[in-house]
């Protein structure tokens, strides 16, 4: 549906993107992750037709975003970054436009206003001016009125930025019940979004795509995953749960709470069990520990989350280039 | 073809809807009606006024026992009052031009607009239509004036020619616009596209000072590009369809620039 091939952009000397090649499958969300000026909104541009690429090309629907714009225009839904809105129009009035700049049969216009009020919950505000609307409502109303026209391809520039965690999860939603019928793309900074809407995730950094994958694969390919265990045994535990198959690591930790980290009581032990790639270790550490008659007062499993992935392969860039600006380390949580 | 009609209609709308929602127009288009309305009436009945001169003049050929000379006061009223009026819109027009590209480029809805399945001109031709009907809307209550101030001239006026001085009046404040349409493509601020709309006006306006006070070809050259000159002819009842060429001119240049101008938006951020 979404074909991205070798996409540059620079501007003037600096280049926003290189190289960036992804597709977005029909029915599917890709999530666009990356730090802030990893060149997100640049890719989103391209994409929308907004801007030209400097090379590569992008094709949307079959049709190539700069050569067949206006065929490509009529395909898409785009939210951009900030929304577009007319502060002195009512929300209606808006998406009427709107509705009509995107050259909506008069017969469909208010079946499909309606359908798209309803989906972002924007019943009671429809007759408001936009102007009087808050942040929150006037991101739905941005989001509105990229589906207003029901296009095949959604293109969301930071669809949750500035919402509050109830509206947040309610644009979550929503963008999750529009895949399927539509082909979405949306980039964002906040790793947990993407992990909870996307099918798939490209990590950009510093304009280079440096993964794409699905969430849980991206997660169970990094090391971390296992278990953390409270035991009432010594250091020799340890050894014997190395000797496991599967077991990449076996280490002595500090049990923490949010608090901080909680003394432990008289001869126990708290150990992480790192295990490699792709097995499950938890029936064998079981049996291992009551087959040395230990008890065990908590085990607990432990996931890489996609934060984790994140930081290993943005900072993994970092040393490659020697640079510590720091500056594309900084995640949001 | 009916999309792109859609399109101009649904950018027309939108725009005068966003004149008759801002406080500004409504300013703009009191002090135009205040101004005008002043003028309408020093002009026609002030001591300094159309109808006290003629009487001046016929009192003093009576005095003198000449024959009285007969003058057309309904059109020497139009003819100056046309004037004025021309003047009093030059210094308006920027002020509702500066915002049809200026503001969308600050908003970031012009990001709608050019990711929509509409052409760059569409979009021009549409803004200037619906600046051009608010003006429209400005000039309908001075008609009104007019018809009540005509109704009791005797012989009664022909209509043609009041109407022809509107006509050109309505064609300068396209040109003006038009031009004020590209200046305001060109800047995110208001402020910078109105002083620079006005500083266009004030050109067209020494251009037409500097084609009245030479003789030559240059002169001649410069007399046919000035708008000024052009109305004029309107405002006589000189109908010249060269005239309505070069208004019809200006605008179109004017869309074609704007529309260039956004084009170039898009691309030179490359």
């Amino acid at each position: 549906m979404i074909e991205v091939e070798h996409l540059s952009k620079i501007y003037g000397s600096t280049s926003a993107i290189q190289d960036v090649t992804f597709s977005v499958e029909p029915g599917e969300i890709l999530g666009f992750l990356g730090p802030n000026g990893a060149g997100k909104t640049t890719t989103m541009r391209i994409l929308a037709g907004y801007l030209p690429a400097t090379s590569g090309t992008a094709r949307i629907a079959g049709f190539d975003v700069h050569e067949q714009s206006l065929a490509v225009r009529q395909r898409i839904g785009y939210l951009p970054e900030t929304p577009p809105l007319y502060p002195e129009m009512t929300v209606e009035g808006f998406l009427y436009f709107v509705a009509r700049l995107k050259g909506l049969p008069a017969g469909d216009r208010t079946r499909q206003i309606n359908a798209a009020i309803e989906r972002c919950h924007l019943q009671e505000k429809r007759r408001v001016l936009i102007r009087k609307l808050s942040k929150g409502f006037r991101q739905r109303v941005g989001i509105a009125q990229a589906i207003v026209h029901d296009p095949p391809a959604i293109i969301l520039d930071e669809p949750t930025v500035g919402l509050d965690p109830r509206q947040i999860i309610e644009v979550r939603n929503l963008i999750k019940s529009l895949a399927g019928s539509h082909t979405i793309i949306l980039s964002t900074h906040i790793l947990p979004e993407a992990s909870m809407t996307c099918n798939r995730v490209a990590i950009i950094n510093r304009g280079e795509i440096i993964a794409t994958n699905t969430p849980e694969n991206l997660e169970s390919g990094l090391e971390g995953s296992g278990y953390e265990l409270e035991i009432d045994a010594d250091a020799s535990a340890a050894q014997q749960l190395q000797a496991l198959p599967g077991v990449r690591q076996v280490e002595s930790i500090l049990a923490v709470s949010s608090q901080g980290s909680i003394p432990l009581k008289e001869n126990r032990t708290c150990l992480r069990v790192t295990s490699e790639p792709g097995t499950e270790l938890g029936r064998d550490i079981v049996s291992a520990l009551v087959g040395m008659g230990v008890g065990v007062y908590e085990m607990r499993r432990t996931h890489a989350t996609l934060e984790d992935v994140f930081l290993e392969l943005t900072t993994e860039e970092k040393n490659w280039e020697q640079t510590g600006g720091g500056e594309e380390a900084v995640v949001e949580p | 073809m009916g999309i792109v009609l859609g399109n101009i209609i649904a950018i027309y709308r939108r725009e005068l809807q966003s004149y008759f929602a801002s406080p500004l127009a409504y300013v703009v288009a009191s002090i135009f009606w205040l101004l005008s309305g002043f003028f309408f009436a020093a002009i026609l009945l002030g001591p300094e006024g159309v109808i006290q001169q003629t009487t001046q003049l016929d009192l003093n050929g009576q005095r003198l026992g000449q024959p009285a000379v007969s003058i057309d006061v309904p059109y020497e009223f139009l003819r100056i009052f046309l004037g004025v009026l021309g003047s009093l819109a030059l210094f308006v027009l920027p002020i509702l031009s500066m915002g049809l590209y200026a503001e969308e480029r600050k908003r970031g809805t012009l990001e709608l607009l050019a990711t929509s399945p509409v052409t760059n001109w569409a979009v021009a031709v549409g803004k200037l239509l619906g600046v051009l009907t608010f003006f429209i809307t400005m000039v309908l209550p001075i008609l009104a004036f007019e018809a009540i101030g005509f109704s009791y001239a005797s012989p009664p006026v022909q209509p043609s020619v009041p109407l022809l001085g509107h006509l050109g009046l309505i064609l300068l404040a396209a040109g003006v616009l038009s031009l004020g349409m590209f200046i305001s493509s060109l800047t995110e601020s208001t402020i910078l596209a109105a002083i620079l709309t006005f500083a266009l006006v004030v050109f067209l306006w020494v251009i037409d000072v500097i084609a009245k006070n030479l003789t030559g070809p240059v002169a001649e050259a410069l007399s046919y590009l000035s708008l000024l000159q052009h109305y004029n002819n309107f405002v006589r009842g000189i109908f010249d369809s060269s005239s309505l060429i070069i208004f019809v001119s200006y605008i179109v240049l004017g869309i074609f620039l704007t529309a260039q101008s956004i084009d170039a938006l898009r691309f030179q951020r490359s």
